[in-house]
C-alpha cells in the first residue's frame, strides 16, 4: 500500500534529483555570457534551477496535508500494486533480455509467459499466440518495412 | 477570397484515390488506437511515423492528421460503449454518454457524439482556412526576439489554463526542456547533459519520450483498475442515426459555445481535454437542463464532444502558421515535419502552398470519412474490446518496444522509454500535466535557439523583449498567465474561507 503523500514525495525527489543532475552538468559548458553569446550551459542551468525549484515546492505541498491530499490518503492499494507489478516486471525483464534473445524470441516468450503461467489462457492458446507475436513482427518490420530488429547474442552464437 | 482558391488547389491535391486511400488507412488506424486503452493519439502518430518518411511530405501528413481524426473518434465510441475512456481528451464523453447509451439509446448517444464532433471538428477547419494564412503573415515579420516571446506565451499559457497545479506544469516543462537540451548544441556545437552516458550525444527523440510517458504509463494506470468491459448493444440503427443528427441544431447554442471553448483551448495550447471538461462543466452551469446532467442527457454529450474536437482540428493552426503545436498530437505531427525536411511556421504558407493547403483540404475530407467509417465499423471495434486486457496489454508494450527501438536502432532508447513509461505513471498518477512536457521536448531547442539568438541581437540585454510593441504584448501577456493562477489563489483566500474544495475538481480536470 502507497499513500498518495509517499508517492508525491517521491516523485518531487525524482524529478529535484534530475533537476540537480541538470545544474551539475550544465556547469560543464559553462553558463553566463561570452564572447560567442550566451554560453551553452545557460539555458539547461536555468532549467535545472527552475525544475529543483519546482520540485522543493511540490515537495513542501506533498509534506504539509492540504485538503485535497488528505481526501485521497490512499494512492495504490496493495491489489492494484500486485496487478501494476504484473504487468511491469514481466515487461521489465522483457526489455532486459532482448540484447541476449534478440526481439524476436524475446517477445514471444514474454507473450507466452504473461499469458500461461498466470494461467489466462491454456498453453496451446498462449504458444499460438507467442507464435504469432513473433511472426507479425517479422513480416511487419523484417520484410515490409526493412527495419532489422536485434536478433541479439544467442543468434549470433548460433551462427544467424 | 485568396483563401478559397487556394482552398479548392488544395482540394485537387486531398481528393485524389491514393490520398483518400490513405486517408481511409489513416482513420481506421486512428479508430483502432483510440478504442485501445494504453494506446492513444500520440503514440499512434509517432507509431506510423518511421514509415512516412519515403514517402511525399503531403501524403505523409493527411495520413498521420487522419489518423488523429480516427483515434479522436475511436476514443468516443468506448466512452459511450463502454465507459472506458479510449482516449483522455473522451472522458468528460462518458459522464452523459454512457448512461444515455446503457437507457437503450446507444445510437442516438454515438450519432450526438460524432454529428457533434463534425461540426467542432468543421468550425476548428473553417478557423485555419481563414485564420492560418493571416497568422502566418504576421508571422513573417517575426524576428528571434518575437518568437521567443510566442514559446513563452504558449508555455505560460499551459500554467494559466492548463487545469493542473501550475508548479507541477512548471516542472513538467522545465523536464521538458531540459531532456530537448541533451546531446549536440546547435549553436555552439558541444555536448550536453550527457550525464556521462556517450550514447546520449545523439539526444533524446520525442518518439522515445512520448512512446514511454503515453504507451506504457497510460498502460500502468490502466492496468490499475480490472475492467470489464460489459458492453451495451453495439448495432447501429441508420434511422435513428439521422433522426439523431436532425435533432442536433436544436442544441445550436451548446454547439456554438462548445465549438468557441474548443477553438479557444486549441489555439492557446490549453488541448482537446482540459477543453472538453472546461465546456462540460460550462454547460452543466448553462444548460436549462444542467441538474439532470450526468444521466443521459444530450447537451452532457455534445459539449465536451464539440469541444474535443474543436481543439484536436485548431491546435494544428498554431504548428502550421507559427511553428508551436496546440496538442501532443500536433507536437509529434511537428517534429515528423521537420524530420521531412519542411520548416514548420510561417514560411510553409509561402514555399509549401501544396503542403499547407493540401492538409487543410484532407481536413474537411478526412472528417467526413472519419464519422462514415466510424458509424460503420462500430460493431467491428465494440468486438476487439472484448478481447481480454490481459492479451492486449503485452502485445502494447512490444508495440512501443520496437517503436521506440526502431526509431535509431538503438537499445538504449528503449530502456529509456520504459524509464519514460514510469515517469509517465507517476505523473499522470499525480495530475502532472504530460502535453507541456512532449511539447517542451519537441520545440524546446527552438525557443531556446529564439532566446540565443535575441540575447546576440541585444549584446546580451533582455530589453530586447521589450523593444516594440508586439513583443511587449507578447511577453506581459505571457506573465500575466504565469501569475493567473497565483492572482487566483490570492483572490480566493480574501474572499472566500481557505481549503475551498476546487482544488480536487481541477485535478479532475487532467485525468
Amino acid at each position: 500500500m502507497i499513500s498518495r503523500r509517499a508517492l508525491e514525495l517521491a516523485t518531487a525527489i525524482l524529478t529535484g534529483g534530475f533537476g540537480v543532475a541538470v545544474v551539475v552538468q550544465s556547469l560543464d559548458n559553462g553558463i553566463g555570457w561570452s564572447s560567442e553569446g550566451v554560453d551553452a550551459g545557460t539555458f539547461p542551468f536555468l532549467t535545472g534551477i527552475i525544475i529543483v525549484a519546482g520540485s522543493l515546492y511540490n515537495l513542501a505541498r506533498g509534506v504539509v496535508p492540504a485538503g485535497t491530499l488528505a481526501s485521497v490518503p490512499i494512492a495504490i492499494t496493495s491489489v492494484e500494486l500486485r496487478r501494476l507489478a504484473g504487468l511491469f516486471v514481466p515487461a521489465a525483464i522483457f526489455v532486459a533480455v532482448i540484447p541476449l534473445l534478440g526481439m524476436y524470441i524475446a517477445s514471444a516468450a514474454y507473450v507466452f509467459a504473461v499469458l500461461a503461467i498466470p494461467r489466462h489462457q491454456s498453453i496451446a492458446r498462449s504458444l499460438i499466440t507467442a507464435a504469432l507475436t513473433a511472426l507479425a513482427l517479422y513480416v511487419v518490420f523484417e520484410r515490409m518495412f526493412q527495419v532489422s530488429l536485434p536478433h541479439g547474442a544467442l543468434a549470433a552464437v548460433l551462427g544467424f | 477570397m485568396d483563401n478559397l482558391a487556394e482552398l479548392f488547389h488544395g482540394f485537387t491535391i486531398a481528393v485524389t484515390v491514393p490520398h483518400l486511400a490513405l486517408m481511409a488507412v489513416g482513420v481506421l488506424l486512428g479508430i483502432l488506437v483510440g478504442v485501445l486503452p494504453g494506446l492513444g493519439a500520440p503514440n499512434g502518430v509517432s507509431l506510423l511515423l518511421p514509415l512516412t518518411f519515403g514517402m511525399q511530405p503531403v501524403s505523409a501528413i493527411i495520413l498521420l492528421s487522419s489518423m488523429y481524426w480516427g483515434a479522436l473518434f475511436g476514443g468516443s465510441v468506448t466512452s459511450i460503449l463502454f465507459n472506458i475512456p479510449g482516449e483522455p481528451s473522451s472522458v468528460a464523453t462518458t459522464f452523459d454518454g454512457y448512461p444515455m447509451a446503457r437507457d437503450g439509446r446507444p445510437t442516438t448517444a454515438l450519432a450526438t457524439a460524432f454529428g457533434s464532433a463534425a461540426f467542432g471538428a468543421l468550425v476548428g477547419v473553417i478557423l485555419i482556412t481563414f485564420l492560418a494564412s493571416w497568422v502566418a503573415q504576421v508571422a513573417l515579420a517575426f524576428g528571434p526576439p518575437e518568437y521567443f516571446a510566442v514559446y513563452f506565451l504558449a508555455f505560460a499559457s499551459f500554467v494559466g489554463m492548463g487545469g493542473a497545479a501550475p508548479m507541477k506544469t512548471v516542472v513538467a516543462l522545465a523536464i521538458g526542456f531540459a531532456v530537448a537540451a541533451i546531446g549536440i548544441d546547435t549553436v555552439s556545437g558541444s555536448v550536453r547533459l550527457t550525464m556521462g552516458i556517450d550514447e546520449l550525444v545523439k539526444g533524446v527523440n520525442f518518439v522515445v519520450a512520448v512512446m514511454g510517458l503515453f504507451g506504457i504509463g497510460e498502460l500502468l494506470v490502466a492496468v490499475e483498475e480490472e475492467f470489464h468491459a460489459r458492453a451495451v448493444s453495439s448495432r447501429i440503427d441508420w434511422r435513428e442515426v439521422f433522426r439523431a443528427v436532425g435533432r442536433l441544431p436544436r442544441h445550436s447554442v451548446a454547439l456554438l459555445r462548445s465549438a468557441a471553448i474548443g477553438c479557444w483551448m486549441g489555439i492557446t495550447p490549453g488541448g482537446p481535454t482540459a477543453a472538453s471538461f472546461m465546456s462540460y462543466g460550462i454547460a452543466r452551469r448553462f444548460s436549462r437542463r444542467g441538474r439532470y446532467f450526468g444521466t443521459g442527457e444530450v447537451e452532457g454529450i455534445i459539449s465536451p464532444e464539440t469541444a474535443d474536437h474543436a481543439a484536436g482540428t485548431s491546435a494544428l493552426l498554431p504548428m502550421l502558421s507559427l511553428g508551436i503545436p496546440g496538442s501532443a498530437t500536433a507536437a509529434v505531427m511537428m517534429g515528423g515535419l521537420m524530420i521531412w525536411g519542411l520548416n514548420p511556421g510561417p514560411m510553409l504558407f509561402v514555399d509549401q502552398k501544396d503542403f499547407v493547403w493540401g492538409l487543410i483540404a484532407s481536413m474537411y475530407v478526412g472528417n467526413i470519412v472519419a464519422v462514415v467509417l466510424v458509424l460503420l465499423t462500430v460493431p467491428v471495434f465494440a468486438a476487439l474490446m472484448r478481447i481480454p486486457f490481459v492479451v492486449i496489454a503485452p502485445l502494447i508494450v512490444i508495440i512501443c518496444v520496437v517503436g521506440a527501438y526502431s526509431v535509431s536502432n538503438s537499445y538504449l532508447d528503449v530502456v529509456m522509454m520504459l524509464g519514460f513509461g514510469v515517469v509517465g505513471y507517476l505523473f499522470k498518477k499525480l495530475f502532472y500535466p504530460l502535453a507541456p512536457l512532449v511539447l517542451a521536448i519537441v520545440i524546446g531547442d527552438k525557443a531556446e535557439d529564439a532566446f540565443r539568438q535575441s540575447m546576440l541581437m541585444s549584446k546580451g540585454s533582455l530589453g530586447i523583449f521589450f523593444a516594440n510593441k508586439l513583443v511587449t504584448c507578447l511577453v506581459v501577456a505571457g506573465i500575466a498567465l504565469l501569475l493567473l493562477p497565483l492572482a487566483l489563489q490570492l483572490f480566493a483566500r480574501i474572499f472566500r474561507k481557505p481549503n475551498s474544495p476546487h482544488t480536487t475538481n481541477q485535478e479532475k480536470v487532467i485525468i
